[in-house]
């Protein structure tokens, strides 16, 4: 239930904390009546220039256009964004104009510059023209020709614009009409715009995102979805439930392309992936496996989180138990489905489970901000709310059998354009630790790095690594020396700049391969090369790929006829570890304050530090 | 009900929807009220078929002038079996 009351006083009382019991009761709402009142308390402390507190990232500057009424869509959309701190600067094109507003340059959605539009093309323009009897190649014919003009207003958008664009597909009706005949032909509506969507969907090229209305139709119930009455008097694009899930869902494509991903998911174990208490109940007595309806919703979720490991995401275990014993559930249980080697970290002890996250981000190089914390326990979730309140958490309650869809629900772990290296990833941190091992038994790091056998690949930016250099670029966090994220559309143009010098780096070694682990954007500014973005991957911290990378950087700057080098490092919470980072490299400072610290460094004075890294570098594509 | 008792409850969703307090008479009419805007309409009609438990039918909400019509047409709906 939301909480209206509580919501006035925090803003009568001028409290900062309305915000976050703002954000709190917008995730909540399930009507778009509740939103509407949380927009007016929301837009009344922007009377009282009430401000909130915290990270508030950049104004993304939105367009919606379409063949709908974006009133009051666009107001759902801007109370979604700003409550989850990505507020946007919104314009809304005319009713059913999208067609020219895109087309001609010189209206007032180019004039914009959006950096994202939202295009919602309307239903009636997805319908077979002709007879429900035609030929089938007819009727393909005319739902590829809707799909062909889709895609292309999407890349006219993306071309001229370099925006990211989010497209609408088309709902399904929901009364029943033809009733069976309507899957018997593709020129049923129902038919017809399956097709559509599929093909969409399957023929997006990178920068498009579609908002799957089809799905979030479905998923609210059709009927429930659509909302005739407000068609006819306001155009709307259906019921007033819907919007508020298109809202979020546009807000969450939109964060997406922005925010990181999360890596880990760190687990509770009794009562989380078994019944019972394996320490008091024993091997034998806890609840998992076909034996039991509560056994088996419990081996339905371990076998949920091993397809998620299979993803790309690391599982972890955080638990108040005994080691052994809890090692043993793992080793010894036959209907176990989860086996020891599928963790990067196993902690079972008497810790605060707070603590434990802690250790596991130290130890996998991560921050604590990639973890989502899952138990059945309120108490324990509690603690890590309190005292690692970076984790986000899942509160998983009493019945396992809504646990698989607790977790298919929390948007945690969607991929985006999936890329061979998420799923190597498990094995990549396994085989750091054993890396780690390796670096115990060697004595000096010189005769370590040796015995690595490492092999670099430098490469300019390709257009087939774009979604992996966007991923590296927008999930780094640690080594980022500026936190500058960018988009595909943006790494797009980079590439095709002259004035950019960019670069991507790959490591290998006889464990295994890191992938892409670090990426330069450098920008000459008359004779200065200066670092606009140096992001780098920690897990491949102390291994040399810093010298090679400046080694690459220097070359380049040389190249283009630059006497110097210039960085800059700009303080986040997060990428302290790099404040001196220039500096060790050998660059001087030569300005620094609360915002930033600017380095420099002359080139010829500069000699490349020799490594144990044997460096490869692959041509640049003919474009 | 009569009309000055669907009012005084009107009077409090429309407490909840708009910035600026307003106050219901019969006479009031949306061109009174400059935050009185189709945005504000659509979710005004939304809380108010919510809190009365009664549905429009398309276009009747337009057709009315002012609050004292507006109310009379809720009357209706309301006693409507």
């Amino acid at each position: 239930m939301i909480d209206y009351d509580e919501l006035k006083t925090l803003l009568a009382g001028g409290s900062p904390d309305f915000w976050e019991a703002l954000a709190k009761s917008t995730r909540q709402a399930t009507g778009f009546d509740q939103l509407f009142r949380l927009s007016v308390l929301r837009k009344k402390a922007h009377a009282r220039h009430l401000v909130q507190e915290g990270t508030v990232h950049e104004r993304v500057r939105l367009a919606i256009v379409g063949g709908y009424s974006f009133f009051p869509l666009r107001d759902v959309i801007e109370h979604v964004c700003e409550t989850e701190r990505y507020p946007c600067e919104l314009w809304v094109g005319d009713y059913d104009n999208y067609n020219s507003e895109i087309m001609d340059e010189t209206s007032g959605l180019h004039e914009f510059k959006p950096q994202a539009v939202l295009l919602m093309p309307p239903e009636s323009r997805c319908r077979y023209s002709g007879k429900l009897t035609d030929a089938r190649e007819l009727q393909i014919a005319e739902a590829g020709t809707i799909v062909a003009s889709l895609l292309a207003l999407a890349q006219k958008l993306n071309e001229t614009l370099h925006a990211e664009v989010i497209m609408t597909n088309f709902m399904l009706p929901a009364r029943h009409d033809l009733g069976g005949f309507r899957a018997r032909t593709l020129g049923s509506d129902w038919s017809f715009r399956k097709w559509v969507n599929l093909h969409l969907g399957l023929e997006a090229p990178p920068y498009l995102h579609v908002c799957d209305l089809e799905f979030l139709a479905s998923r609210q119930g059709g009927r429930y979805a659509r909302d005739e009455r407000a068609w006819f008097e306001s155009k709307q694009p259906g019921s007033s439930d819907l919007l508020l899930e298109i809202a979020r869902e546009v807000t969450h494509l939109l964060i997406g392309l922005r925010r990181p991903p999360k890596k880990v998911l760190a687990l509770d174990l009794d009562n989380t992936l078994w019944g019972g208490v394996v320490a008091d109940d024993g091997l034998e007595g806890i609840e998992i496996g076909d034996t039991s309806p509560r056994g088996e919703a419990f081996k339905a979720f371990q076998r949920y989180i091993v397809s998620l490991k299979d993803r790309g995401v690391l599982l972890a275990v955080s638990s108040k138990n005994d080691h052994d014993k809890a090692e043993a559930a793992f080793l010894k249980h036959p209907e176990m489905v989860l086996r020891m080697d599928d963790f990067v970290a196993f902690r079972a002890n008497w810790e605060p489970k707070s603590e434990n996250l802690r250790q596991m981000a130290a130890d996998l190089n991560l921050g604590l901000d990639s973890f989502v914390f899952v138990d059945d326990n309120p108490a324990e979730i509690e603690i890590v709310r309190q005292f690692a309140p970076e984790v986000a958490t899942i509160e998983l309650g009493p019945d396992p059998s809504t646990y698989v869809a607790q977790l298919q629900d929390c948007r945690f772990f969607e991929p985006r354009n999936i890329t061979a290296e998420d799923a190597e990833r498990t094995r990549q941190y396994q085989s750091e630790a054993k890396r780690k091992e390796a670096l115990g038994a060697v004595t000096d790091m010189e005769s370590y790095w040796t015995s690595l056998e490492m092999a670099g690949e430098i490469s300019p930016f390709t257009a087939v690594d774009i979604p992996r250099l966007a991923q590296l670029i927008n999930k780094s966090n640690q080594f980022n020396l500026t936190t500058r994220r960018r988009t595909e559309a943006e790494l797009n143009l980079l590439m095709a700049d002259p004035a950019y010098a960019c670069f991507s780096f790959r490591l290998s070694d006889r464990f295994g391969d890191h992938g892409l682990v670090s990426i330069v954007i450098g920008k000459k500014e008359a004779e200065v090369m200066s670092i606009d973005t140096w992001v780098m991957s920690c897990r491949v911290l102390k291994r040399q790929v810093e010298d090679e990378v400046l080694n690459e950087v220097v070359r380049l700057a040389r190249l283009q006829g630059c006497t110097k080098l210039a960085g800059t490092y700009l303080p986040t919470a997060k990428n302290g570890m790099v404040r001196d980072f220039y500096g060790r490299m050998g660059l001087s400072l030569s300005h620094e304050d609360e915002t930033r610290r600017d380095f420099v460094m002359a080139l010829d004075a500069f000699q490349p530090q020799p490594t144990k890294i044997a460096i490869r570098h692959r041509a640049p594509q003919p474009a | 009900v009569n009309q000055s008792e669907i009012i005084a409850k009107l009077q409090g969703i429309f407490d909840d929807l708009f910035l600026e307090p307003v106050v219901l008479t019969p006479a009031l009419s949306a061109k009174d009220v400059p935050e009185w805007d189709s945005l504000t309409h659509i979710s005004l009609l939304l809380a108010v078929e919510k809190s009365f438990g009664i549905r429009f039918r398309v276009g009747e909400v337009e057709a009315t002038h002012n609050v004292g019509e507006f109310a009379d047409l809720i009357g209706k709906r309301l006693r409507e079996p």
